[in-house]
Order: C-alpha cells, then sequence, then structure tokens
C-alpha cells in the first residue's frame, strides 16, 4: 500500500515536471537551441500568477488566461531581440546570451521581489482526497491533469492545424520545409512563443504548491534539464514519458535511499544518459530518421 | 636575446603592477586589486580549456570548491599547510577533471555544458551532506593563524605577490598554446573536429591534457580563495552564479586568447566597485543584471569580445567574413 502511495506521489510529480520540461524540448527540436533561461521565464511566470492573486484576487488557476499569453508575447519579444541573432552564431554565443538573459532576469527580480519568498494561500492548497489509503494532493492532482491536458493539446496543435504542421515539417527538414514556402522566422517566432507560454501554465500549477523566489527557476531548470535529455533533446513524447520517470525516481529515492539524495540520483542519471545514450531513451527513431535520408 | 616591442611594454606593464603595494597603501584597493588577480586567475584557467579547446563548462566553480575544499579541510582536520594542500587539491581537481572529462568530452556544445552544470550540482549535494567531512551547509572557517607556512598572513602585501604570480600562470599558459604542437591540435579541433581527428590529431587526448591543466589552476584559485576569504561556503563555492561569473569575465574581455580574461576580470571588478558605490548596497543584485545584459550584448555584438576590438587581425578578419556575404547574395 505504501508503495502505491509512492508511486502515485511519484507519477503526480512526474506530471508537473512533464509541465516543466514541454517548452524545453519543444524550442530545441525546432530551433535547436538549449534555452538556458528556461527556469528565469518560469520564475517570471509564477511572480506574475502571484502577483495577479495578490492584487486582484485572481485564482492562479483562472490566471492562466492571463499569464500564458503574457509569456507568449515574452517569448516573442526575446526571440527578436536575443535569440533570432544567435541563431547561427557559435555554440558559445548560444549559450551564453541565455546564460547572461538568465542572470539578468534572476538579478531583476531579486530587486523587484527582493529574496523572500512570495506564497499565494488558496483555499484548495492543503485540500487531501482520501481514496481507499491512498492520499492525494487536490492541487497536484490539477497540476497533473492540467499537464495532461496541455501535453496532449500541444500534440493535437502539432498534429492537426495548418500552424503545427509547418512547425514540423520545420523540425523534421528544413531545407525542403523553407522550399514549400515555409516562413522560418515567423516558425522560431512562434514556437519560442508557445515553449515559453507552457510556463506560463505550468508557473500557474505550481504556485499554490511552491512559493516564489528569484532563483525558484535554477532549481525547476536543472529537472526540465534531466527530463528532456532522459527522454530524448526535442523529443515531445519523450519528455513525457521522462517527467514521469524522474518523479518516479524522486519519490522513490526519497523512500528507499534519503531525502537528502534525491537530487544527486537524478543528477547521476543526467549525466550517465548523456554520456551512455546522448539521444535520450527514446531517441531511436530520430536516429533512424537520419539514417534514412 | 632581443626583446621585441611588445613584450618590453608587457614587461614594463607588469613591473609597474608589482610596485602598486610599495606607493598604494590602501587597504580598499589592494583587496580589490587581489580580487582581480583572483578572478584573472579562474577566469583565465576556464579560458584555456573553453576559449582554446572549445569547452564551454558552466560547472568550473566544482573544481574551485574541490581545490577549497581539499586545502582547508587538511589544513583545519590534520594541519598540512595549505601550499601542500594547494597541490593536493589541484591534483585532486585535475583526476577528477580527467574522469569527468574522458566521459563527457565527447559531447557538442550545450551538451557539455549541461554535464558540467549537473556535475557542479552533484558536487554541492555531496559537500552539503558529507557533514563529518566538510561541516555541510555551515561551511568552514579558515583558522586565522598568521604564518607563511600556513598562507594566512596579517596584511594583504603577502596575498598581493602570491595572487599576482598566480594570475600570470594561465597567461604564460596561453601563450605557450599559441605557439606549441598541443595548442595547434587544440585550435584545429576547436575549429573542426572531424578534420582535425582525420589529420590524425588525438582529440580526446589532447583535450584531457589541456582540462587537467586548467582543473589544476582552478583548484588553486580555490585555495587561494579559502585562505584569502577565510570562509567557504558550499552553496556559494559550487553555484552555478559563480561558474557563470567566471566564464562571463572571460568572455567579455575576450577567449581564446591569453589577455582576454585578465582584461574581462579588470573591467567587471572596476565596474562592480563603481555600481555598488553609485547604486549603493541596497540595490543588491543591480551590477549582475547590467553583466547579464552585457554578456547578451557582448556575444551578439563583439562575439570575440573587449580585447579584439584592439587588434587589427580580428579586423581584416571581420572584413574578410563581409565579402563572403557579397559572394553569396550574387
Amino acid at each position: 500500500m505504501l508503495l502505491t502511495q509512492i508511486i502515485i506521489s511519484g507519477l503526480l510529480l512526474g506530471g508537473i515536471y512533464v509541465l516543466l520540461s514541454i517548452g524545453l524540448t519543444l524550442i530545441f527540436g525546432v530551433l535547436k537551441i538549449v534555452n538556458f533561461a528556461h527556469g528565469s521565464f518560469l520564475m517570471i511566470a509564477m511572480y506574475g500568477s502571484y502577483l495577479l492573486f495578490k492584487q486582484w484576487h485572481i485564482d492562479p488557476y483562472l490566471g492562466i488566461i492571463i499569464v500564458a499569453p503574457g509569456l507568449f508575447l515574452i517569448g516573442i519579444a526575446v526571440y527578436v531581440l536575443v535569440i533570432k541573432r544567435v541563431m547561427v552564431a557559435p555554440d558559445v554565443a548560444q549559450i551564453f546570451a541565455t546564460v547572461g538573459l538568465s542572470t539578468a532576469l534572476e538579478n531583476t527580480a531579486l530587486l523587484v521581489f527582493h529574496a523572500d519568498y512570495l506564497s499565494v494561500r488558496t483555499t484548495y492548497a492543503d485540500v487531501v482526497l482520501t481514496i481507499g489509503q491512498i492520499r492525494i494532493s487536490l492541487a497536484l492532482l490539477i497540476g497533473f491533469l492540467v499537464a495532461i491536458i496541455i501535453t496532449f493539446g500541444l500534440f493535437g496543435f502539432l498534429k492537426y492545424t495548418y500552424m503545427g504542421k509547418a512547425i514540423r515539417a520545420s523540425t523534421q527538414d528544413e531545407l525542403s520545409s523553407v522550399l514549400v514556402g515555409i516562413h522560418r522566422e515567423k516558425i522560431y517566432m512562434v514556437t519560442f512563443g508557445i515553449g515559453l507560454a507552457t510556463l506560463g501554465i505550468a508557473g500557474a500549477i505550481l504556485m499554490p504548491l511552491y512559493p516564489v523566489f528569484p532563483t525558484v527557476g535554477s532549481h525547476f531548470v536543472l529537472i526540465a534539464f534531466v527530463v528532456v535529455v532522459l527522454g530524448g533533446m526535442g523529443n515531445m513524447v519523450g519528455a513525457m514519458f521522462g517527467g514521469l520517470i524522474i518523479g518516479l525516481i524522486e519519490s522513490l529515492s526519497g523512500f528507499f535511499i534519503s531525502p537528502s539524495m534525491q537530487q544527486l540520483v537524478y543528477f547521476v542519471i543526467f549525466i550517465l544518459i548523456l554520456v551512455l545514450r546522448p539521444q535520450g531513451l527514446m531517441g531511436f527513431k530520430l536516429r533512424r530518421r537520419v539514417v534514412a535520408k | 636575446m632581443k626583446l621585441s616591442k611588445k613584450t618590453i611594454i608587457q614587461l614594463t606593464i607588469l613591473a609597474v603592477v608589482a610596485m602598486i603595494p610599495l606607493v598604494l597603501d590602501n587597504d580598499y584597493y589592494l583587496d580589490m586589486i587581489i580580487n582581480i588577480f583572483l578572478w584573472a586567475l579562474l577566469a583565465g584557467a576556464w579560458n584555456l580549456t573553453a576559449g582554446y579547446g572549445g569547452l564551454l563548462s558552466l560547472g568550473h566553480a566544482a573544481f574551485l570548491g574541490i581545490g577549497a575544499y581539499t586545502s582547508t579541510i587538511l589544513f583545519v582536520k590534520m594541519g598540512v599547510s595549505p601550499w601542500i594542500g594547494m597541490l593536493a587539491g589541484g591534483l585532486l581537481a585535475s583526476a577528477v577533471g580527467v574522469l569527468l572529462g574522458y566521459l563527457t568530452i565527447r559531447l557538442k556544445g550545450p551538451f557539455f555544458s549541461l554535464a558540467t552544470l549537473a556535475f557542479a550540482e552533484i558536487m554541492t549535494i555531496i559537500a552539503v551532506n558529507a557533514r563529518g567531512l566538510t561541516r555541510g551547509s555551515e561551511g568552514i572557517s579558515v583558522p586565522f593563524k598568521p604564518s607563511f607556512a600556513n598562507l594566512v598572513f596579517q596584511g594583504k602585501i603577502e596575498y598581493f605577490y602570491i595572487g599576482l604570480v598566480l594570475c600570470l600562470i594561465p597567461i604564460f599558459i596561453a601563450k605557450y598554446l599559441e605557439h606549441s604542437k598541443i595548442g595547434y591540435y587544440l585550435m584545429a579541433i576547436r575549429e573542426d573536429e572531424v578534420a582535425a581527428k582525420s589529420l590524425g590529431v588525438k582529440s580526446v587526448r589532447v583535450k584531457l591534457i589541456v582540462t587537467a591543466v586548467g582543473t589544476f589552476l582552478t583548484a588553486v584559485g580555490g585555495t587561494f580563495y579559502a585562505q584569502y576569504i577565510a570562509f567557504i561556503d558550499p552553496y556559494y563555492i559550487f553555484s552555478v552564479g559563480l561558474s557563470t561569473q567566471i566564464a562571463l569575465m572571460a568572455i567579455i574581455g575576450g577567449m581564446g586568447t591569453p589577455f582576454g580574461p585578465v582584461l574581462g576580470a579588470i573591467l567587471i571588478s572596476f565596474a562592480s566597485s563603481y555600481l555598488r558605490s553609485a547604486l549603493g548596497s541596497a540595490q543588491a543584485g543591480v551590477h549582475m543584471i547590467v553583466y547579464g545584459l552585457l554578456l547578451v550584448v557582448i556575444v551578439i555584438l563583439i562575439p570575440h569580445g573587449l580585447i579584439s576590438l584592439t587588434q587589427r587581425k580580428w579586423k581584416k578578419q571581420a572584413a574578410n567574413k563581409g565579402g563572403d556575404k557579397t559572394i553569396v547574395k550574387n
């Protein structure tokens, strides 16, 4: 029974991790850029959601309709001002443009909000559902369900809409997609925006569960990197399984090893995956496509 | 031996710098200069692997921490002189660096950065949890017992000269790399690994050698830091922020050049103290906002760093690139 409890908690946590990582993997898949500022945008989303609650008493979940489009617009702006200019630059520019951005954003938050932990008190934050002997936090369950909806929504968007098809075409064969008239710049811009919009949702989902502070992103971004690398960089289905696996590993290692060692376990897994299977656990499909070309 | 004009200028600058403590008897400025030496050493060590080898580490603070912890633990627990501790820390960091490098050196660009980032996180977790050895999150203080053997001094002048000598080491190594076989190998790998390999360059071995040297120097900087500041905090010494700051100085100054990191360290340190005094300590993070944005602007507009503005060679290269573009357009 205890084991079931641990597994369910792990999966719910994993759902949140999926939501944190899906934008990162989407951006990498299309733009081939590793966004080191991913965590800082999550931090912005969380502060946005906090402010809406504090100023106008808008519930974080309802606030998604403002925060997610807000992050989309921030994404467009960041793409135009920074990312666009390093698209063909050497590695050092691509890496350190987003690292620099992240440093600037975190310290701006420190200046504006100070280092205090700010949290949102909602009526449902402490509600725990009991099914048989299994106890489930309501906020975590809602987070999990939203993560599932968003992930499948994004799959649907990529599969059925014109824009989604254009994005996929651009990922699969950039040159051909340009030749058939897909506007590459627009695809990059929209993808970056969507990637950040998913963080807008993740931020709102996290807000009832977790306090916000200027460096909150650097904690979560490492988890997101682990998830994305585990699933294969750019692989959305992979990120979904990766998130659930990391959630499970975190809750199992917390129980069987020690809570302070949880992170150690998944960072070691992270380096092992990078070294042994850099294409990720699900990376075989991507590789086959390259061979077929 | 006939000295070139450039060498004479460099030696003159060095002599002037070495005379600073004789004329300047102000602890505030001496402290600032010692900090510049430390940053120049760290950025210079990062530059050896990142600038010349293209290994863009985002976890160099891990080796700084290994150096600081090794010498301090040996000193505090066993009374071993930090001079020996410095060597021990350096060798340990080299060994760890080569082992980590052996595993991760084949990773490309951002993936290598991610692996090093994760490694620094692992080191933080170990340092915080191995309480018996490291006193966990409390950190360790270095006892104040001034003597040469203890590498602890009453005044700042001794630190000044030790720092000066240390920060020259990466410059000499970088100069050596620019005119030696291993340096040519390394730069060939950085520019085009496949081509270099096909010409018989043993790419992994060359990268590991420079990693061993770079991590050794970083750890030496760690010992110097611990002895000078007299306190190590695991959440600072292994932090991504510190790794970023090391890289930032080298990039802003100019990667892959002997003097770029020094220029970066000088500019950033002066900018820090100026911004701090101009804005007051209430605005704690302001200087970091400026650095972050500066880093973004520099990598976009002046990817070869500020030192490139003084070099004609680079201007010529830029002109050539412009020429290529027009051909493509036609």
